[in-house]
C-alpha cells in the first residue's frame, strides 16, 4: 500500500508546507511518516518519496542512512541506540557497549533472538555528562536512559522483553 | 750440476701433489651422479609458492615483472570466485612465465613479492634445446600440491579467502623482523 | 575579475579574484597536494589534505587600514589553525604557507593521510589503481612511513560490490572525498550515488536501477583518488605502468572526444597487442576531461570476430579468401566496366583523407553519403567558427537545441550545454517529446512532431523566446533528427540557418549551425562533397556500386533488395556485415584504431587520431584501399602517405585552408592541469601532448557570399484515427554495428522497443513491457512497448538501429501480438 493511500491526508499536509521549488524539504517529515506503521521505510515508500519530490531514490537512501533515527531493515522492536562518542567514552561508554554486548550475546547492530532489542551505536545524542547513556526508539517514541549501569540495563531489557510479550 | 738432481726435484713435487690428493679433502663432485648442495641463500630456478591449505600465493599482482631488470617475468591477472579460487582474495595470476633467457637470478622479483609467492629455489639445472623451452609457464613453476584435495583452482568456503595480502596483525611485526603473520 | 596579488611561499602570485588558494599556487608552480579538491568540482574540504597556513593583513577595526609594523609594511595576522587551501579565495595581501615552507602546515598533512590511511586496506598489490593512484602518490610523497592505529582496528567492510555492470565498487578503499558524488550530482546531473551512515561508516551507495544509472560513470572512476571505483571491463586487466598510450579520436558521435587508448600484449590474445581501456584525454574546448560510456565500453567493434582479415571475392555463390591482388583486379574490371552505371555509397564513419580519395575516386559518377539527416552543406556554409567553445558560453549567450535528444545522441555536448546554462546561458530546447535537457533549459518549446520548422519559423517573430535568442551575444543552434528523415532534417537546417543569419548569428566565434550527425565524421563528407539522396533503394538498383564502411542492407530490407538487384557490389568495410553478405567483393579496412587520420567533429572541428594497435589481418586503411582501386582504374591517387592527402584537401577546399598535420598536432597549455604526471590533479586523465586540432572556417567567417535556401515546408503527418504517427529516434545504445559488439552495454542495450504515451499505449491495450505486432509501410515486425509519459498522445517512438527499418516519419499501425501459451 502507498503512503498516499495509506496516509493521504498527512502527505497533503506535509507537501504543503513547503513551496514547490523547495519541495524535497518535504523528505524528512515523510521519511517519518513512512516509518510510522513498519518501524522502517520499505524499498517501495522509498521510491514513493523520490518520485513525490523530484529527487532520485539514492538521495533518498542516503538521507536514511545519514540519520540514525531513520532504518531501512526491519529489525528488534525497540532499538536500543548507546552514544559511543568519544566524551561517553571517556565516561565509560565504550567499555559500557562491549559489556552489554556480553551480556545480550549480541553484536552492536545485531537483534537479540526474540526480536526485542536492537543494539546500536550511534554519534552524538547530546548528553555527555550522563554518559553511559542510550536511547529506545520504539514505535512509541524514544526515551533516554542516563548514567547507565550494565544491572540496570538488563533489567530494563528484561521489562521491554515482558512488555513486548504482553502486547502481542 | 748432478745427474740426480732432476729426479729429486721431480720427486719433491710429487710428493707436495700426493699430499694434496691424499690428505686433503676433495672439493669436487662427480656432476651429474652426484649433485652438489647448493648455500641457503643461492638463487635458482623460481618457485611459485603455495599456502599450507594449498591456495597459490601469487595473487597476479605483476610487481615481480615491475621489479624485474631484465623484463623477464610476464603476469596476467584475473579474478578469483569462491566457485574456483586459485588464491585468496579477489585476484590471481593465469598467466605467469619467466623467460629463463633472460633472467639474471638476481632476486628483485622475491623482494618485490608482497606475498612472498616467488622463491629463487635451488634448481640450477636450466639447460634447453629450443627457444621456447626457456619460457617457463605457471605450471612449471607452481609448487606441487600439498595433497591431491588441495589443487587449485578449488572451491572454497564463501568469504573466507577474502584478502590478497597477509594480513599484518601490529606494526610492530615490521620491527621485530619477525616474518608476516600468514592468516589464510 | 579584478586580479589579486598574494604570496605563496615567498613567491608573489598574482591570479582573478575568487580563484582558490590551491589553484592560486597551483599557477605559481606549487603543489597543493588534494584528494576531494578537484579543479572540475565546486570545492568541499572533505578530506582535509591541503591544510596550509593562512594570513591576512591585519585591519585596523576603527578606520578599516591595514595595520603596519615597524618596517612599514601590512602586519600579517595567521590564523591560529591551519586552514584548508581549496576553500579559501585568495584575498589581496594574503600570505599562504604551503608545506613546502612550513613546518605546521607539513605536519598537518602528515596527520590528514595517517588518519586516512587508519581504514584504508591498503591492498595496492590487487588494486587496479595501484600505480596512478592519488593516496598512493601523496602517501610517498607527504605521509608518515608509519603508523600509529592498530590494524585491527581498520574498518571491514563490502570490498567486490558491482554498483551496476559497468563500475565496481571497493568500499574499504574508498576515502569519502565524494568526488563521484559531487560529479554526479553537479555535472552529470544525474544523482545516482550518494553516501550512507555517517563518520568512519559513512559509505557508498546506489540505489538506481539499473545499478549506477548514468551514462557518465566510468568518468567517476578517472577521477576517483583511490581505487574505489573502478570499471569493469578492465578489472584486473593490467597494472598501469605495462600499459601503452595511444592518443585517439572517439568514433562513436559527432562531439569527437579526444580519448587514449590503452594497449598491452597480451597471452590471452595469442600474444597480439590488444586494447585494455579507454580513457579521455584533455581537450577543454571538446571533452574537457570527460567522457561517455558508450565511447568507453563500446569499442569492442575494433576487435570484434566478425572483423574481415583478407579480401574475399564470391565464386560459384561463396564468398571465398582471395589475394589483395586478386580482389582489387575484379572490383577494378568491373567498376570500370559499369564507369557509366556506378555509385560510390560512403559512410561518415570514414576519415576525412578516406572520404577525400573517394570523392575523386568517384569522380562525375555519383557519389552517396550513407545518412538520413541533412543540412551540411548549411553547416559549411554557417556552422560554427574558429575558436568556438560551449565552454565559454555562459551568462548574455544562447543555445537552441531542436529534434535532438542531446543526451543519446552527443552525450558530451549534452553535459557542456547543461554547464552553459548553469552558468547562465539562455537554453532553449524544442522538442517533440520530453528530454533530459528540459531540466536545465531557460525555454522547453514542445511541438507535434511534424512541426520543426514552423517552431523555427516562430523564433524568428515577436516573443519572449524569440526575443531572448536575437538578444543574445552568440547564438548557436544544434539540430539533429529526432523524428525526422532526410527530408525534415534538410528542411529544418535550412529554416535554423535563416535563423542564425537574420539574428546575426553566424561567422563569429561561439556563433552558427551545428549538426548533430549520426555519425563521426558526417560533416566531414559534407565537407568533402559528399551528399545524400532521397531514394537510396533506386540510386542502388542495377548499379555497380563501391560501398565503403555503410551497412544499407542490416539497416533496411528494402535497400538490401535493391543491393541484391545491383549489377556488382564490391563492400569495403571493417567487418561482416550483412552487406558485405551480399557482395561481390570486399575489401577489409582498418578502423580509427589501427591507422591514423582525421575526422571533422559536428562543431567543425579536424581532429587527428593515431595508430593505436596493429592492423588487424592483411586489412588496410580506406584511403590506401581506394588508392589502389584507383591506380587500376587509371586515376593517379595518394595511397601512401596522410599528410599529403590531407595537403591535398587543404590546396583544394578553402574551409581546410592553412591546416596541415603539424597544425593539428599543436597543443597549448590547458587549465587545469590534469596530466598524468601531475600527481596532485592528474590521477588516471590523460594529459593532451598529440594536439587539440583545429576549426574549419565557414563561408560566412571568410565573408563569402552566399545564398540559403529556403526551408521547404512539408505538410506535418497527423496520422488518421486508429493509426499512430511513428518517428525515428536515436537510442545512445543501440543494436549497431559499432555498439552491439560489448557484451558489457547489452544489459544497458535491451531489446528494440517502442515507445508510446502510456494512454495512446492502454487504448491499444498494451502494457509497459508487452509485445505487440506493429505494421508500417508494408512491413511487420513484432517488438515490445515501452511507455513514457513524456510523449504526445499518438506517437510512436522507433529507435534507430534496432532492426526497425523506419528512416522517416510514417504512420503505423499496432495490434496485440498474440499472446505465447
Amino acid at each position: 500500500m502507498s503512503l498516499m493511500e495509506k496516509y493521504p491526508k498527512e502527505v497533503k499536509q506535509i507537501l504543503a508546507k513547503y513551496p514547490p521549488e523547495f519541495k524535497r524539504s518535504a523528505v524528512m517529515p515523510l521519511l517519518y511518516l513512512a516509518q510510522r506503521g513498519e518501524g522502517y521505510v520499505t524499498k517501495s515508500a522509498m521510491t514513493e518519496i523520490a518520485r513525490a519530490l523530484d529527487i532520485t531514490e539514492t538521495e533518498v537512501a542516503s538521507i536514511i542512512g545519514f540519520y540514525t533515527l531513520y532504518h531501512d531493515k526491519k529489525e528488534g522492536r525497540y532499538r536500543m541506540q548507546v552514544c559511543a562518542d568519544l566524551p561517553c567514552a571517556l565516561r565509560g561508554a565504550d567499555k559500557f557497549l562491549a559489556e552489554l554486548c556480553g551480556n545480550l550475546g549480541i553484536r552492536v547492530g545485531e537483534t537479540t533472538p526474540d526480536g526485542t532489542v536492537t543494539l546500536e551505536s550511534v554519534a552524538c545524542l547530546a548528553a555527555c555528562d550522563k554518559a553511559p547513556m542510550f536511547q529506545i526508539q520504539s514505535p512509541d517514541g524514544i526515551e533516554y536512559h542516563e548514567n547507565m549501569t550494565i544491572d540496570r540495563t538488563m533489567e530494563l531489557v528484561e521489562a521491554l522483553k515482558r512488555s513486548g510479550q504482553e502486547g502481542r | 750440476m748432478s745427474l740426480l738432481e732432476p729426479i729429486i726435484e721431480l720427486g719433491r713435487g710429487l710428493v707436495i701433489t700426493m699430499k694434496q690428493a691424499l690428505f686433503n679433502p676433495v672439493v669436487t663432485v662427480q656432476y651429474p651422479e652426484v649433485k652438489r648442495e647448493v648455500r641457503p641463500r643461492f638463487r635458482g630456478r623460481h618457485v611459485l609458492k603455495r599456502y599450507e591449505n594449498g591456495l597459490e600465493k601469487c595473487i597476479g599482482c605483476s610487481l615481480c615483472a615491475a621489479a624485474c631488470p631484465s623484463d623477464a617475468i610476464f603476469v596476467e591477472a584475473a579474478e578469483n570466485t569462491d566457485e574456483k579460487r586459485f588464491s585468496p582474495g579477489e585476484r590471481y595470476a593465469s598467466t605467469y612465465e619467466i623467460n629463463m633467457m633472460r633472467c639474471i637470478f638476481c632476486g628483485f622479483c622475491e623482494d618485490a613479492c608482497p606475498t612472498e609467492a616467488i622463491v629463487l629455489g635451488d634448481n640450477y639445472e636450466l639447460s634447453f634445446t629450443n627457444r621456447r623451452d626457456a619460457i617457463y609457464p605457471k605450471e612449471m613453476l607452481l609448487e606441487p600440491v600439498p595433497s591431491a584435495d588441495m589443487t587449485t583452482p578449488r572451491k572454497t568456503e564463501a568469504n573466507v579467502f577474502t584478502r590478497s595480502v597477509p594480513e599484518m596483525k601490529n606494526p610492530k611485526d615490521w620491527e621485530s623482523g619477525d616474518t608476516v603473520k600468514v592468516d589464510t | 575579475m579584478a586580479d589579486v596579488t598574494l604570496t605563496i611561499d615567498n613567491k608573489q602570485v598574482t591570479v582573478p579574484a575568487g580563484t582558490l588558494v590551491v589553484d592560486a599556487a597551483k599557477r605559481a608552480g606549487l603543489d597543493v597536494p588534494v584528494f576531494c579538491y578537484h579543479p572540475k568540482l565546486e570545492p568541499a574540504g572533505m578530506c582535509r589534505m591541503c591544510l596550509v597556513e593562512i594570513g591576512r593583513p591585519m585591519l585596523d577595526r576603527a578606520t578599516g587600514k591595514p595595520v603596519l609594523d615597524e618596517a612599514g609594511e601590512a602586519k600579517i595576522q595567521f590564523m591560529p589553525k591551519l586552514e584548508t587551501a581549496c576553500t579559501n579565495p585568495v584575498s589581496e595581501g594574503m600570505v599562504v604557507k604551503t608545506q613546502l615552507t612550513s613546518e605546521k602546515a607539513r605536519a598537518g598533512q602528515k596527520g590528514t593521510v595517517e588518519f586516512l590511511l587508519t581504514s584504508h586496506p591498503l591492498d595496492c598489490p590487487v588494486c587496479d589503481k595501484g600505480g596512478e593512484c592519488a593516496l598512493q602518490d601523496l602517501t610517498m610523497a607527504h605521509g608518515p612511513g608509519q603508523s600509529r592505529f592498530l590494524f585491527d582496528e581498520k574498518q571491514r567492510l563490502a570490498k567486490q560490490l558491482p554498483l551496476g555492470e559497468l563500475i565496481w565498487l571497493d568500499r574499504e578503499r574508498c576515502i569519502q572525498c565524494a568526488r563521484c558524488i559531487r560529479f554526479q550530482d553537479d555535472i552529470a546531473g544525474e544523482s545516482v550515488l550518494g553516501f550512507e551512515e555517517r563518520g568512519r561508516m559513512m559509505q557508498i551507495v546506489s540505489m538506481s536501477e539499473p545499478g549506477f544509472d548514468s551514462i557518465f560513470s566510468g568518468n567517476t572512476t578517472d577521477i576517483c583518488p583511490v581505487g574505489a571505483l573502478t570499471t569493469s571491463d578492465f578489472r584486473f586487466g593490467a597494472r598501469p605502468w605495462e600499459l601503452n598510450a595511444a592518443p585517439s579520436i572517439c568514433a562513436q558521435c559527432p562531439v569527437g572526444c579526444n580519448l587514449t587508448f590503452n594497449t598491452r600484449r597480451e597471452a590471452k590474445a595469442d600474444g597480439q597487442i590488444v586494447i585494455k581501456r579507454v580513457m579521455p584525454r584533455q581537450n577543454e574546448q571538446v571533452n574537457e576531461i570527460w567522457m561517455c560510456d558508450k565511447g568507453r565500453f563500446a569499442y569492442h567493434y575494433v576487435e570484434s570476430e566478425k572483423r574481415l582479415t583478407r579480401p574475399l571475392m564470391r565464386r560459384d555463390g561463396k564468398l571465398a579468401k582471395v589475394s589483395w591482388k586478386a580482389a582489387l583486379d575484379l572490383a577494378a574490371e568491373k567498376l570500370s566496366e559499369h564507369k557509366k552505371n556506378s555509385v560510390t555509397l560512403v559512410s561518415g564513419r570514414l576519415s576525412n583523407e578516406d572520404l577525400y580519395n573517394l570523392n575523386i575516386f568517384a569522380g562525375k559518377t555519383e557519389a552517396i553519403l550513407y545518412t538520413d539527416m541533412g543540412g551540411g552543406d548549411l553547416t559549411s556554409l554557417v556552422g560554427v567558427s574558429d575558436g568556438t567553445n560551449i565552454g565559454d558560453m555562459g551568462k548574455g549567450d544562447a543555445i537552441l537545441v531542436i529534434a535532438s535528444d542531446l543526451y543519446n545522441e552527443a552525450p558530451i555536448w549534452w553535459l557542456r550545454i547543461k554547464a552553459a546554462a548553469e552558468r547562465g546561458a539562455t537554453l532553449i530546447v524544442a522538442g517533440g517529446r520530453a528530454a533530459k535537457l528540459d531540466r536545465f533549459a531557460t525555454f522547453t518549446i514542445r511541438y507535434a512532431y511534424g512541426d520543426e520548422i514552423k517552431t523555427i519559423e516562430d523564433l524568428g517573430g515577436k516573443s519572449k523566446i524569440a526575443e531572448a535568442f536575437r538578444k543574445a551575444e552568440n547564438a548557436l543552434i544544434f539540430y539533429g533528427s529526432d523524428g525526422l528523415g532526410l527530408a525534415g532534417s534538410t528542411s529544418l537546417a535550412a529554416a535554423c540557418a535563416n535563423l542564425l543569419k537574420e539574428t546575426n548569428h553566424i561567422g563569429r566565434r561561439n556563433n552558427g549551425l551545428v549538426g548533430v550527425w549520426p555519425r563521426v565524421n558526417d560533416q566531414g563528407a559534407w565537407e568533402m562533397g559528399f551528399r545524400p539522396t532521397a531514394d537510396l533503394a533506386e540510386a542502388l538498383k542495377g548499379k555497380a556500386v563501391y560501398i565503403v564502411g555503410a551497412d544499407p542492407a542490416g539497416d533496411d530490407p528494402a535497400l538490401a533488395k535493391a543491393l541484391k538487384s545491383a549489377k556488382f557490389v564490391v563492400v569495403q568495410d571493417i567487418s561482416m556485415t550483412a552487406t558485405a553478405e551480399l557482395a561481390d567483393v570486399i575489401l577489409p579496412a582498418q578502423p580509427h584504431t589501427e591507422r591514423a587520420g582525421t575526422f571533422t567533429s559536428g562543431e567543425r572541428r579536424v581532429q587527428r587520431f593515431y595508430p593505436v594497435v596493429p592492423a588487424f589481418g592483411e586489412s588496410r586503411p580506406d584511403f590506401s584501399i581506394t588508392a589502389q582501386l584507383a591506380r587500376q582504374m587509371g586515376i593517379i591517387l595518394e595511397g601512401s602517405s596522410l599528410p599529403i592527402v590531407f595537403d591535398f584537401i587543404a590546396h583544394s577546399l578553402p574551409a581546410f585552408d592553412g591546416l596541415n598535420y603539424d597544425r593539428l598536432a599543436e597543443v597549448t597549455e590547458q587549465w587545469p592541469m590534469v596530466g598524468r604526471g601531475d600527481m596532485y590533479y592528474g590521477g588516471t586523465t590523460y594529459e593532451n601532448k598529440d594536439g587539440l586540432g583545429a576549426h574549419l572556417s565557414s563561408a560566412a567567417q571568410r565573408g563569402e557570399t552566399f545564398k540559403l535556401p529556403a526551408a521547404k515546408n512539408v505538410k506535418p503527418l497527423r496520422p488518421k484515427e486508429g493509426e499512430l504517427l511513428a518517428v525515428p529516434v536515436t537510442q545512445l545504445y543501440d543494436l549497431g554495428n559499432t555498439v552491439a559488439s560489448a557484451e558489457l552495454l547489452a544489459q544497458r542495450i535491451g531489446a528494440a522497443a517502442i515507445s508510446l504515451h502510456p494512454e495512446t499505449a492502454g487504448k491499444l491495450g498494451a502494457a509497459d513491457g508487452e509485445t505487440v505486432k506493429i505494421s508500417w509501410n508494408g512491413s511487420q515486425s513484432e517488438v515490445r512497448v515501452r511507455t513514457d509519459e513524456g510523449l504526445a498522445a499518438g506517437v510512436a517512438l522507433v529507435p534507430r538501429s534496432f532492426g526497425i527499418a523506419l528512416r522517416e516519419p510514417m504512420t503505423l499501425t499496432v495490434k496485440p501480438a498474440k499472446k505465447v501459451k
